[in-house]
């Protein structure tokens, strides 16, 4: 069904899925991956409304979102290059330099 | 144009699947081009002519290289990749935090119609009427993001700069 409620549901599917990998995997590599896969569902479902309405808004904001994960890709890399050099190690749960001492 | 849109949503999900189930990182990077990839047909198919070349330069050609060469650069041994064991738990807590989204989803999901797309061919999703959206309607957002790439260039260099003791 090449419609917008299908294009819509694929848009949910990737999103939902970028989400329960967030909140489950322990990898930072992963986690970012999975904040990537939000971007593009959201950016997915700004494409098909855009071809809906027959406007081109939704595509500049898809546009701009491209450009906002590209600036992230940059510093969250960054910062992932710099805690596996201090930490030695991808577990996000490690990475707890800014905890109150004493919490969990 | 039915069995195209069905073949890549599939590929997408299943990629995005991939992502957030495979153990090694490479792993989950190369699902990600996956979806990433069949993301950028779905755009073509929804006639998003200028976001398909950009996707497929900026995203596959750019940043999932980007992406891969830091994940083999850090050289990621079996010993870094962290242990993984309750991710039942975890799983169960995050579909329950999406539930409310996803029947917010559902009802907006009715109201919209489902007449089939079909790819329009009168230069709609081009780089000129983009091009004239983004610098007329969209110009105060477009400055904005040029001055958080500028930062983004910023906070990189900063943050991987060697330390002077």
């Amino acid at each position: 069904m090449m419609s917008v409620q299908g294009v819509a549901l694929v848009a949910l599917v990737l999103f939902c899925i970028g989400f329960l990998g967030v909140v489950s995997r322990k990898n930072i590599f992963v986690v970012y991956l999975s904040i990537e896969l939000m971007l593009n569902g959201v950016n997915l479902l700004l494409v098909g409304l855009s071809r809906y309405h027959e406007g081109s808004d939704g595509q500049v904001i898809a546009l701009l979102i491209i450009a906002i994960a590209a600036a992230e890709a940059a510093v969250f890399l960054a910062l992932i290059v710099t805690l596996v050099k201090h930490r030695r190690t991808l577990n996000i749960d490690r990475f707890n330099t800014l905890r109150p001492k004493g919490t969990r | 144009m039915e069995f195209v849109f069905g073949a890549l949503s599939v590929i997408a999900i299943a990629g995005a699947v991939g992502v957030i189930t495979l153990k090694q990182p490479v792993h989950s990077g190369v699902s990600f081009i996956a979806t990433v990839v069949a993301l950028a047909g779905l755009f073509a198919l929804l006639s998003a002519t200028f976001l398909f070349m950009v996707q497929i330069i900026l995203y596959a050609g750019a940043v999932i290289t980007l992406i891969l060469f830091v994940i083999m650069v850090l050289n990621v041994q079996a010993s870094h990749l962290p242990d993984e064991k309750g991710q039942g738990k975890a799983l169960v807590l995050g579909a329950v935090c999406l539930a409310p989204l996803v029947a917010l989803g559902m009802r907006g999901f009715n109201t919209l119609g489902s007449e089939k797309l079909v790819v329009l061919g009168e230069g709609f999703g081009g780089i000129h009427g983009l091009g004239m959206a983004l610098f007329k309607d969209w110009v105060l957002p477009f400055e904005l993001i040029s001055l958080l790439l500028l930062a983004a260039l910023v906070g990189a260099v900063v943050l991987l700069k060697k330390e002077r003791v």
